[in-house]
This record gives structure tokens, C-alpha cells and sequence, in this order.
């Protein structure tokens, strides 16, 4: 038996990073006693060790809560800007929205960009200021600010605390109360949303849907619009929080589903699932699109043995990862390996880490770039590797990807932030104060200015005050450059990347520096250079090597000498050789290390 | 070849320890001085039934400082040696000595216990190099030492110095060069200073306390001492080592041509038969294993046809005896002769001033250590 559409409430938390969404969900769990005390830990929902060590939400969840004879589906949204998609298919699966806000901190950048997302997908909003009981908290100014930004009656926001659980009845209350219950027919033809899909090694892929229309069986046979493919569904079942099968999903209910598929790809976020053959659906459902990388890099192994590896360890990822693309890859400086497509940095990071924890890899990643098209008369040429860019010019223009950035600082740092976004190339849109003290502007910005270092250099710039959010706006024409590395005349594949013509002349210099203190002295100077085209931009050397031998071999010690030359040799044959030049492994990996957000710093 | 042996003594007691010194020896051991010696001759007798029948060329003893031992005792010592191995009557004896630790008294009891080349630690005639180094003696006592040796008989000796420490220019080591020539010994050693990870300087460098030494300093430094040491009539007879005709040390190529060699006290190594053997290194282990009457063996290893064959290449290349190029791969010495760090002298390859600083890279470009030759 499905609950009646009238008695099933499904909504979601949005919210700025830190603003307390774990922490209100673990809470709802309590009070609603679907987790018993003695199972309760902190991000409950949180399945990803990574998810929990970085505090942030991966993939969506949904669970359950039984509340006053109510079924509330809870959503649990991603919190990060590389999955905006995903969040927006969230979205589709919901009512309502409660908006979240820290009532110390007050409005950021996320919170809007959500709360825009979520007022888009026409869904209503149930305004919450969190974290009241904190000493540095102000109700009366933020719910000024919040009922401003909602135009809403103040007496609408409710004011909680998800740590002590002060409010959260209320809050239940309200959602109850405001959220108006799914409408669906059971008689119409089936029509699911997935809103998330995971591999589980026992069980395949197992998607999370939202049945918007018609009954999803148990068991049945079932076809995906997106991908057409077909399979004998195994089992529906809702997360209460555990998996807890049901005989079927009805129209307005959001559960799981064992698909029986064993690949995600043929489950993708956004499709539509409806039953094979003539009791299916004609249409899917609106709103579908095919997760697009924005980040490209290069991922070879440190030890070129280890290619199998790496191709296997990718394949076994891809089946719980979607958006991952990967497409072999030859370097001359690296060897073989793959050009890897993420949905952000953060995607990055989190899959390169994975293969480093997981399958137990030691992986060099060279400097990732966005996806240029490059123009020569009528004909496109999408880049995803600097490798791909005609050097020295011989094209007609060169498109970036830019994005629609809207970013949220006190005033006193305005001017902080109009020179940042200026350094980074933007166009400024427009601003307006949300309040004397805080200001929102809207910037459109190249994505390869932003994805990088941007957020580090804006919250050290503010003080970690402002916050940022933004989403992709189509390409735009700008004057790009291939930036070329050079040992000793030989170019570096590795090391070249694109950049705008007024930054070629630093990222040379950086580069040139940096490798002058990484590459290990040779047999002869060794020019270290960075060129556009046949034009050197910057340049340093490697003197020759004078003196390697160890002075003394004294007393009857012979061994240990050995021993030293045999250590050396290994060294060596690690070496990776760019035409007579001998490069250590570490040197790439320093050379093209990336830090926390993208600030690259020379080893010392 | 003729097999050559040799005796090595160790004798671990120093006055202080040196902050780049990472030797098997140590300050304020001095108590252990009689039972040490005890050891030392028990040892030998333990030892010297396995090397019946072999004539030993040469007697080194080193340290530590063996001149902080009594001239009496050492004399015993040698005594025992001879009365336990076929010590040839014209071996060369040669003692290490510090000089703090040598008087003209000393040294004449030493030439009387059959010490008859004596190697000195001299290491600079720049004071502030010395204090670099944490060396307590002073310029002068090099040459007083030096010219009591001479008056104590001594007719050939050895200086030591050390170059490239920090605060050395390349003046002042003309000016160490140039004293010592002043000298006219028999002998003279030349070290870079190398930085040892597991001595004070090390860790002072690794804190970045004191600078490591440039290695583009060192290599002009070591120029400097081929071309006056050479212009001086000494012959470069090994990367570290000069001397005048006929005063090679022969124990110490002994080692770098392979010749067996049995080493006697804490943490000595010998070697024979492709077979390279240690004693255990902490004095106080080595005389409780001696005076259960054992022989104190600490390690050994046996070496593989390959790690025979890359001995051979490097130490004939540190000898400048060089390596026959037959048995160098095709085309390998190429780049280095075309480059001028070898010369092929009539199918010898023989590293040349340049290469000499080079030899890692020339061991290692020549292919030793890869596939298993066995030209020996």
C-alpha cells in the first residue's frame, strides 16, 4: 500500500556550507525517532568517508521520516558548486525548500543561488534561522535581511537551533503545514525522476527516484528515456534511514530502486524511468541533460607500469561516478595515461583522491584547464588539452567558457572584490546592498579565472567574509595564448597550458623558476624556457653539474659505497627523460602541484 | 694479480668528536683502553687461523685516534699481529695521529714500535676552517707535529686535509695547499668535505644552521690541488690521493684493487673470497663478544657476479687506472670521451680531471650495475 499523496510531505534542505544542513538533518532523524539514540552519529547521512572528513554532501540522499501520521521525505541536496545539476534534479523531487541560515553569519552566496534554484523549480520556501542560540547570533537583523531577500511577513521565519534541537518541532510543523503534498495520478503511466544514481559492488546500480505520476512495482521491467536501455527492476524501497523495501512506489513517494543495471551510465541523474513495453510512458519528464565536465586534466601514474592499473581503477570508478569522463591520453614527458573531465575542482580532487585511497595509486596530474574552442574560418575545434591549441597563434579566435558569478561581502570589502574580479578579467552585472553593510554583486567571469585560486584570493581578501557562488553562461571570445615549456629546446607536454595573453608572460616565469630549482643539474647547462610559438617568453638555466663524486673511500668500507651508487642508479632509471634532459618524478609532481583551491606554491 | 692482504685495526677513542666526522669513534670512552687492547690481540688470535698461509703486505691503524693510546701498548700490539699473521718483514706500518695528541717522544716510541709511516690529520692551516670543522688544534701544532715526526725519523708521512667547509675560500685553501707543500711530505690526502646526515654538522645543515658545502667551490678547489700538487711533483694517484713516487699507500690500494684485507676491532670490515664482513660496531658489544671468544661479526655479505663487476669499474676509475673499454657496451663511453670527462688511452678508459668530479655519472653512464659481467 503507497501513502496517500495528501499525507506525504518531500522537501529539502538548502543552505550556505557551514550553515548547519547536516546537523538539522541528523535532528529530524531524532526527534521523529527514525534513528534510535544509540545509532545516532553526527552527518548521518553522509555514506562517503570523503564526505564526512570534508563536511561536505557528494551525493544526494533521501530518507524517510515518519512524523504525526505524516511520510516526510527528506532530500538531502549536494552542497557544492560543481554539482549544481545534481542539485537542481534535488530540486524537481520536491515541494518545498526550507532555506537555511546561519543567524550569525546572515545571507552568503549559496544560500541565494539556492534559494533562487529551489524558487525556480516553483517550490515553497520555508525560511529557518539557524544557530540562534550562538553568542554572535542576530535574529532581528538576519530575519530583516531574509524577509527582505523572500518578501515575505518576518513572522513566517522560524528560528531554531539544529545542535540542541531548540525549534525543530516547529520547524516540522511548518513543513507540514506550508508544503503542499505531491498531486500525481496512480493510473497514469509510470513516470520516475532519478535524482541520484550509486554503484553498490553487491547490489548494482541503485537509483533514488520520485515518482511523479503512475506505480513503480517491486518488480518489474523497466526502460530509461535517456538511455534506452531496459533491465528487470529487483527492488523498490524507501531509507528509513536504512534500506527498508516496500511492495511499490507510489505516485508523490521518493525511495530507491535495485535497477539489476551494473553500470550508472545507463542510470544517469536526470532521466526518466517508466515501465518497458506499452504500459510505458511516452515523454519523460522535462529538464534532462547530460552531466558536462567544466575541468580538464591529465592523470598519469608516477610509474608507468601502473597504467593497467589506472585504466582499470578509472573503469571501476565510472561505474558509480557519472560524470567522470576519461579518454586515453599519451605525454611525451608522462608516458600514457588519461585526460580526465570533472564537473570542478572539488570533483577533481575528490577523484584523484579516491584513486590514491582507494585502488592505492601514485598519480601526477598536470595543471587542469577548462574547454576552449578554438576557431579557424567556420570550423570548431573543442581543446580539452593544451596540447590540442594550435601554437603560436594559427587560428582566428579562441572561446572561453565563462560564468554568471554572484558573490556576497560586507561593504567594507567591496573594493577588494571589484580588484579581484577586475585581476580576473570580469564584466561587472550589476550590485545592490542587501542591507547597508552587505553587498551582492554579479560578475560575469572567465571559468578559468575562477575555478582555480579565486576563492582562496577572495576570502583572503575579506577576511573569509564573503562568499561565492556561480553557474555556467555560455563562451566568450578573449585573447588566449598557448603557453609552451621548454628543456633544453625540447617542449614539455605536460607543462604547457592556455592562458590570456597579459598572464602568459607570469605563468612562464612561475614555471621556469619553479623547474629551475627542480630539475637536478646534468652534464650541461640546461636552458629552461617558456615560449609562445617560436617566441621565448621567459627563461632560465640549470648550470652544468661540476661535481657528483664522494670524496672519500677510506678504511675497508667498500659496501656502503656500492650500496650509495646502486641507490643512485635507482634514482635514475626513475628519471623521466624530455629529449636529453633528465627529469625526476618528483620535479613534475611539484612542478605541477595544484594547492588548496589552486594557489601553487614552489616547494622550498 | 698477487693477492696482497692487508690489516686493518680500528681503535675507536677520540678526544672529541669532530662535528662532521661519522666514523665509528667516540669522546670519553677512555676507560675501556686496556680491555680494548686485550680484545684487539684476542681478536687476532681468534681470526688469524683462517689466513694461514697468506703474507700480509700492510698494517693500518686507524681510528678514532689511535695515538691516544699508550706508544708501549701499540708496540705490544704489532708485536701480537706478527706472532699471530705472516706479517712480511717490509710491510708498511702505518699508524693515523692527530696533532694534538703527538710528541716528539711519542712519535720516536712509535717509529721504535715499528710505526714507520705515519698519517697526520692536519685538515687545514686556516683557523677559521679549523673551527668550522670543530678541530681543537691549532696551525702551529701541524707543524710542530710534522717537523717532530721528522726528528722522531719519521720518512714518510701523510697530511690529511679536508676543503669546502663553510666560511673556506678558494685563497685560503691555496694558502692550506701551499703550507702544506712547505712541509714536503711524503703524501698528501685532499677530501671534500661531505655532509654525513647522522653527525652535528649534518643535522646543523639540514636546520639550515649552516650552509651545505657548493659543490661548484669544491670543484675549483679541487683543481687548485691537482695543479700545485702536481706542479709540486706529486702524482694523483687516486681521486683523493697524491704522493711522491714510490710512497703510494699500499694498504689503502689494497682496498680499491680488491686485495683481501682482515679488519681487527669495533666495526672493522674485511674482506676476501667475495665475501665482505663486518664487526659489530658499539665497542662495548665488540669486547663482550671478544672476551666470550667469539669472533665479534656484526654483517656480511656475499657479493653477486654484478655487484663485483660494478666495484671493479668505479674503484679502477678512482684509481685512474681505468677501465678496459671491452668491457663497456658499444657506444656508452662515446658521449663521455666526446665530452672530455674520459679518455680512452689505448683501450684503457681513463676518467680526466673533470671526470674524476664526475664519476657517479660515469659509473653509472658506463652501464655497471646493470647486467652481470664477469670480466674478473
Amino acid at each position: 500500500m503507497t501513502t496517500e499523496t495528501s499525507r506525504i510531505r518531500n522537501f529539502c534542505i538548502v543552505a550556505h556550507i557551514d550553515h548547519g544542513k547536516s546537523t538539522l538533518a541528523d535532528r529530524l532523524l531524532e526527534v521523529t525517532h527514525t534513528v534510535l539514540d544509540r545509532d545516532m552519529r553526527a552527518q548521518y547521512l553522509d555514506k562517503m568517508d570523503l564526505e564526512r572528513e570534508r563536511g561536505i554532501t557528494i551525493k544526494a540522499q533521501s530518507v524517510r521520516l515518519l512524523h504525526d501520521g505524516y511520510e516526510l521525505n527528506l532530500i538531502d541536496t549536494p552542497g557544492h558548486v560543481d554539482f549544481t545539476y545534481e542539485v537542481s534534479r534535488s530540486l524537481e523531487a520536491c515541494e518545498g525548500a526550507v532555506l537555511l541560515v546561519d543567524a550569525a553569519q546572515g545571507l552568503e552566496a549559496q544560500t541565494l543561488a539556492n534559494y533562487h534554484l529551489a524558487r525556480d523549480a516553483g517550490l515553497v520556501i520555508v525560511p529557518a534561522l539557524n544557530k540562534i542560540d550562538l553568542p554572535a547570533a542576530e535574529p532581528e537583523q538576519r530575519t530583516k535581511e531574509l524577509a527582505n531577500l523572500l518578501d515575505c511577513d518576518p513572522r513566517e521565519i522560524l528560528h531554531i537551533s539544529a545542535k540542541s534541537g531548540e525549534g525543530v518541532d516547529e520547524l516540522l510543523a511548518a513543513v507540514i503545514d506550508r508544503v503542499p503534498p505531491p498531486v500525481g495520478d496512480a493510473t497514469e503511466p509510470l513516470q520516475a525522476l532519478i535524482f541520484d544514481s550509486m554503484f553498490d559492488p553487491y547490489r548494482g546500480v541503485i537509483t533514488y527516484v520520485r515518482v511523479q505520476q503512475g506505480v513503480l512495482p517491486s518488480r518489474a521491467r523497466i526502460k530509461m528515456f535517456a538511455t534506452r536501455v531496459e533491465s528487470e527492476a529487483e527492488e523498490t524501497g524507501v531509507n528509513a534511514p536504512e534500506p527498508t523495501p516496500v511492495p511499490e512506489l507510489g505516485p508523490g513517494e521518493v525511495g530507491y530502486l535495485v535497477t539489476g543495471l551494473k553500470d550508472v551510465h545507463q542510470a544517469k541523474v536526470g532521466d526518466t524511468i517508466t515501465l518497458a513495453g506499452k504500459l510505458g510512458a511516452d515523454e519523460p519528464l522535462p529538464g534532462y541533460r547530460e552531466p558536462k565536465p567544466m575541468v580538464w586534466s591529465g592523470l598519469f601514474p608516477a610509474d608507468g607500469s601502473d597504467y593497467a592499473d589506472l585504466r582499470d581503477a578509472l573503469d571501476r570508478l565510472k561505474l558509480s561516478d557519472a560524470a567522470l569522463h576519461f579518454e586515453p591520453e599519451t605525454s611525451q614527458a608522462l608516458g600514457f595515461g588519461f585526460r580526465c573531465g570533472f564537473l570542478g575542482l572539488l570533483h577533481m580532487d575528490i577523484v584523484k583522491e579516491r584513486l590514491e585511497r582507494e585502488f592505492d595509486l601514485e598519480l601526477i596530474a598536470t595543471a587542469p584547464n577548462v574547454e576552449f574552442h578554438v576557431f579557424r574560418g567556420d570550423e570548431m575545434t573543442i581543446v580539452h588539452n593544451p596540447a590540442e591549441m594550435p601554437p603560436g597563434g594559427d587560428h582566428d579566435r579562441v572561446e572561453e567558457p565563462v560564468v554568471y558569478a554572484t558573490i556576497i561581502t560586507p561593504a567594507d570589502y567591496l573594493g577588494a572584490v571589484l580588484g579581484l574580479c577586475q585581476e580576473r578579467r570580469g564584466e561587472l552585472v550589476d550590485m545592490s546592498y542587501l542591507t547597508p553593510e552587505r553587498v551582492e554583486v554579479h560578475y560575469v567571469l572567465p571559468m578559468a579565472e575562477i575555478v582555480f585560486d579565486f576563492f582562496d584570493q577572495l576570502k583572503s581578501g575579506t577576511r573569509g567574509y564573503a562568499s561565492l557562488d556561480y553557474e555556467p553562461w555560455g563562451y566568450q571570445e578573449a585573447n588566449l595564448v598557448r603557453v609552451d615549456v621548454l628543456l633544453h629546446g625540447e617542449p614539455v607536454d605536460a607543462f604547457s597550458t592556455i592562458v590570456h595573453r597579459d598572464k602568459a608572460y607570469g605563468y612562464g616565469k612561475q614555471m621556469t623558476e619553479r623547474l629551475k630549482e627542480l630539475i637536478p643539474r646534468q652534464l650541461f647547462d640546461v636552458a629552461v624556457q617558456a615560449a609562445i610559438g617560436s617566441k621565448i617568453i621567459a627563461r632560465e638555466t640549470v648550470k652544468a653539474k661540476r661535481k657528483d663524486v664522494l670524496a672519500k673511500c677510506y678504511g675497508g668500507d667498500i659496501t656502503r659505497k656500492r650500496k650509495l651508487l646502486e641507490t643512485q642508479k635507482k634514482g635514475k632509471e626513475r628519471m623521466r627523460r624530455v629529449g636529453r634532459v633528465d627529469v625526476p618524478q618528483e620535479a613534475f609532481i611539484q612542478a605541477l602541484r595544484v594547492d588548496d583551491g589552486g594557489s601553487a606554491k614552489v616547494k622550498k | 694479480m698477487n693477492s696482497t692482504p692487508g690489516i686493518y685495526v680500528h681503535v675507536p677513542f677520540c678526544l672529541t668528536r669532530c662535528g662532521y666526522c661519522d666514523f665509528n669513534a667516540y669522546a670519553g670512552l677512555d676507560g675501556l683502553k686496556p680491555r680494548y687492547l686485550r680484545a684487539l690481540e684476542r681478536e687476532a688470535r681468534l681470526a688469524a687461523p683462517s689466513w694461514d698461509g697468506a703474507e700480509i703486505a700492510s698494517v693500518f691503524l686507524g681510528g678514532g685516534t689511535p695515538t691516544t693510546m699508550d706508544p708501549e701498548d701499540l708496540g705490544a700490539l704489532l708485536r701480537t699481529l706478527r706472532t699471530s699473521f705472516d706479517v712480511a718483514a717490509d710491510a708498511e706500518t702505518t699508524i693515523e695521529a692527530n696533532p694534538d695528541t703527538v710528541e716528539e717522544a711519542t712519535l720516536a716510541g712509535l717509529q721504535e714500535a715499528g710505526y714507520s709511516r705515519l698519517s697526520m690529520g692536519a685538515q687545514s692551516f686556516d683557523p677559521a676552517v679549523l673551527r668550522a670543522l670543530e678541530r681543537l688544534h691549532a696551525p702551529e701544532n701541524v707543524r710542530r707535529a710534522f717537523h717532530a715526526a721528522r726528528a722522531a725519523g719519521y720518512a714518510n708521512v701523510n697530511l690529511d686535509l679536508i676543503y669546502g667547509a663553510h666560511g673556506e675560500t678558494l685563497e685560503s685553501w691555496e694558502r692550506t695547499l701551499g703550507e702544506t707543500i712547505a712541509l714536503a711530505p711524503e703524501h698528501v690526502s685532499a677530501y671534500a668535505l661531505t655532509i654525513e646526515p647522522a653527525t652535528p654538522l649534518g643535522r646543523a645543515v639540514a636546520r639550515g644552521d649552516v650552509p651545505a658545502p657548493d659543490p661548484d667551490v669544491q670543484a675549483d678547489m679541487f683543481g687548485l690541488a691537482c695543479s700545485m700538487l702536481r706542479d709540486a711533483g706529486y702524482g694523483h694517484y687516486e681521486i683523493s690521493n697524491w704522493a711522491r713516487p714510490g710512497y703510494e699507500c699500499r694498504h689503502n690500494l689494497g682496498y680499491w684493487r680488491r686485495q683481501p684485507y682482515v679488519g681487527l676491532g669495533a666495526g672493522a670490515h674485511s674482506y676476501r673470497h667475495d665475501r665482505r664482513w663486518w664487526n659489530v660496531r658499539p665497542p662495548e658489544e665488540y669486547l663482550a663478544t671478544v672476551e666470550r671468544g667469539e669472533l665479534p661479526i656484526g654483517g656480511e655479505e656475499t657479493l653477486e657476479p654484478g655487484d663485483a663487476y660494478l666495484e671493479e669499474v668505479f674503484l679502477r676509475l678512482r684509481i685512474l687506472e681505468g677501465v678496459p673499454s671491452s668491457w663497456i657496451e658499444d657506444g656508452r663511453a662515446d658521449p663521455y670521451v666526446a665530452s672530455g670527462l674520459l679518455l680512452d688511452d689505448d683501450g684503457s678508459l681513463v676518467p680526466t680531471e673533470r671526470g674524476m668530479l664526475l664519476l657517479n655519472e660515469l659509473v653509472l653512464g658506463l652501464g655497471a650495475g646493470g647486467a652481470a659481467r664477469t670480466p674478473l
